[in-house]
């Protein structure tokens, strides 16, 4: 059932790369999918309707939800990445105090390599977050403000 | 997210956390002098100091301090402080000292050997026992210049050469009771001539040639003593004895923090915990100057204090201030890392 969802997942990221301008062959990188698969899911085949509509639905989830439920279930952290990328489309600031000591906490928890460590500050890629808070949430010293655009 | 792992090892431990980077703090007790600097620039109040009295008087077994790896994030701050190294903190490996986005203290002591004439006098002074003197002496024989020679026809074989002489260089083999054999070691003889004169039969012909003629046959650079001083890093705390007891200014040393050091004398009791904790022998008791005389009740020697603050830390009624003035520190471009450094400093 678990890769189920994920297909239906890739699905549903695979849809908007598409529409983004992404070849085949790309994607397929991109989601860790064979070509063939992949071809399969953009024409609407192998794929049980049922799994695009709990995709559907985990795609309403809260940023946090979805991006721990996607990395549990895809168990490729590039592939997480791109769906998580494609799939929530909200737009976050990210604001990293002058308190921040650079213990890398934050780095270690970031599931999605969105933070960097810089002359002991960390650096978030707001590109790349998702909005999912636990960063903020395990932050030692309160440093991290993120806040929907 | 990876968790802390803590492992203890005697009063040392190591704090790891390996995830994107390997983060690892050790402490070394042994180098630690229960100052305090570290639970005090802690961001996260991970770190507690021990009965640092107690411990220091040995009355008590334990590291001086603790940390809970719970709340330790493996930040660094604490090494960064430590003003002995006891505590070190490596990224991957690397010691924070040697990664340029770090601050790090600035204090070094040194012992330049083409200056240094390896008397020991800083190894003598050192309270924390950091210096080696590691001196080869000039051979003896080199230094004098003489003969010697004993006419055993002569000698009664009495022994009192071997008995007086101030070198140990002469010996005498009993074979049997009328058999023997008497030898000068030469690379002993300082030709001091003692043996000569007490021979109570005149047996010993010898002649100091320095006496007569001089030194035109020594080479003054076979008196020359080599060697080398070497300072342990881990034991040294840069109290600066070193370079007030030299006699030719080769010992050069630089303290992280500048400072000053307040006793109130009033309020002190001379229960000495803060001269059996004080790892540069600043604090002293004096000697009564005369019977019936009182004398302070306690006195420094503040050129060799280091403003550590481990001896207001265990005063039990308040009777000394350490006020730290300056902290020498390389920059960083962090302001909560600067605003902690500076913390360190007292109003």
């Amino acid at each position: 059932m678990p890769k189920h969802i994920a297909s239906g997942l890739k699905y549903l990221a695979a849809l908007e790369l598409v529409r983004d301008g992404y070849s085949q062959k790309q994607i397929s990188k991109m989601l860790n999918v064979n070509k063939s698969t992949l071809s399969h899911y953009l024409n609407g085949r192998n794929i049980s309707l049922g799994s695009i509509e709990i995709a559907e639905i985990v795609r309403e989830f809260s940023p946090r939800d979805f991006l721990v439920f996607t990395d549990a279930i895809i168990e490729d952290k590039e592939a997480t990445k791109t769906i998580v990328k494609t799939c929530l489309v909200n737009k976050y600031s990210v604001e990293v105090k002058d308190s921040c000591i650079g213990c890398g906490i934050c780095v270690d928890t970031c599931l999605i390599d969105a933070i960097v460590l810089d002359d002991l500050k960390a650096h978030i890629d707001s590109d790349i977050c998702c909005g999912c808070q636990i960063c903020a949430e395990k932050c030692p010293t309160n440093s991290i403000n993120i806040l929907e655009e | 997210m990876a968790a802390n792992i803590k492992e203890v090892k005697a009063k040392d431990f190591n704090v790891e956390r390996s995830a994107e980077e390997d983060r690892e703090l050790s402490f070394k007790d042994e180098s630690c002098v229960g100052c305090g600097v570290c639970e005090s620039i802690c961001p996260v109040g991970a770190i507690k100091l021990g009965s640092v009295g107690a411990i220091v008087r040995n009355d008590i077994d334990e590291s001086k301090i603790e940390i809970d790896e719970e709340k330790c994030v493996l930040c660094g701050m604490c090494s960064v402080g430590c003003p002995v190294d006891a505590l070190e903190f490596t990224v991957d490996g690397t010691p924070i000292s040697e990664i340029e986005t770090y601050p790090k203290l600035i204090s070094s002591a040194e012992i330049d050997d083409d200056t240094c004439i390896y008397c020991k006098a800083c190894e003598r002074a050192c309270p924390r026992e950091a210096i080696t003197v590691a001196r080869q002496l000039p051979d003896r024989s080199k230094l004098v210049t003489g003969e010697i020679d004993i006419d055993k026809e002569t000698c009664i074989d009495c022994g009192i050469c071997e008995e007086m002489c101030p070198a140990d260089a002469i010996t005498i083999d009993q074979k049997g009771p009328e058999d023997f054999d008497i030898a000068v070691d030469k690379d002993k003889c300082v030709y001091c001539l003692v043996c000569k004169k007490a021979c109570p039969v005149d047996a010993i012909m010898a002649a100091c040639r320095t006496c007569s003629y001089g030194e035109y046959d020594l080479d003054p650079k076979d008196a020359e003593v080599t060697g080398k001083a070497l300072i342990d890093d881990d034991a040294c705390v840069r109290c600066g004895w070193c370079e007030e007891v030299c006699p030719v200014d080769a010992a050069k040393v630089e303290k992280p923090f500048e400072g000053e050091l307040n006793l109130d004398l009033d309020k002190c009791t001379t229960c000495g915990a803060c001269v059996d904790v004080c790892p540069c022998d600043v604090l002293f008791f004096p000697k009564s100057s005369a019977p019936g005389t009182i004398d302070d009740k306690l006195m420094k020697d503040e050129q060799f204090c280091i403003y550590c603050g481990a001896c207001e830390n265990v005063c039990p009624v308040e009777a000394i201030d350490v006020k730290r003035t300056g902290i020498k520190c390389t920059p960083t471009k962090s302001k909560s890392w600067q605003k902690s450094i500076d913390s360190l400093k007292t109003n």
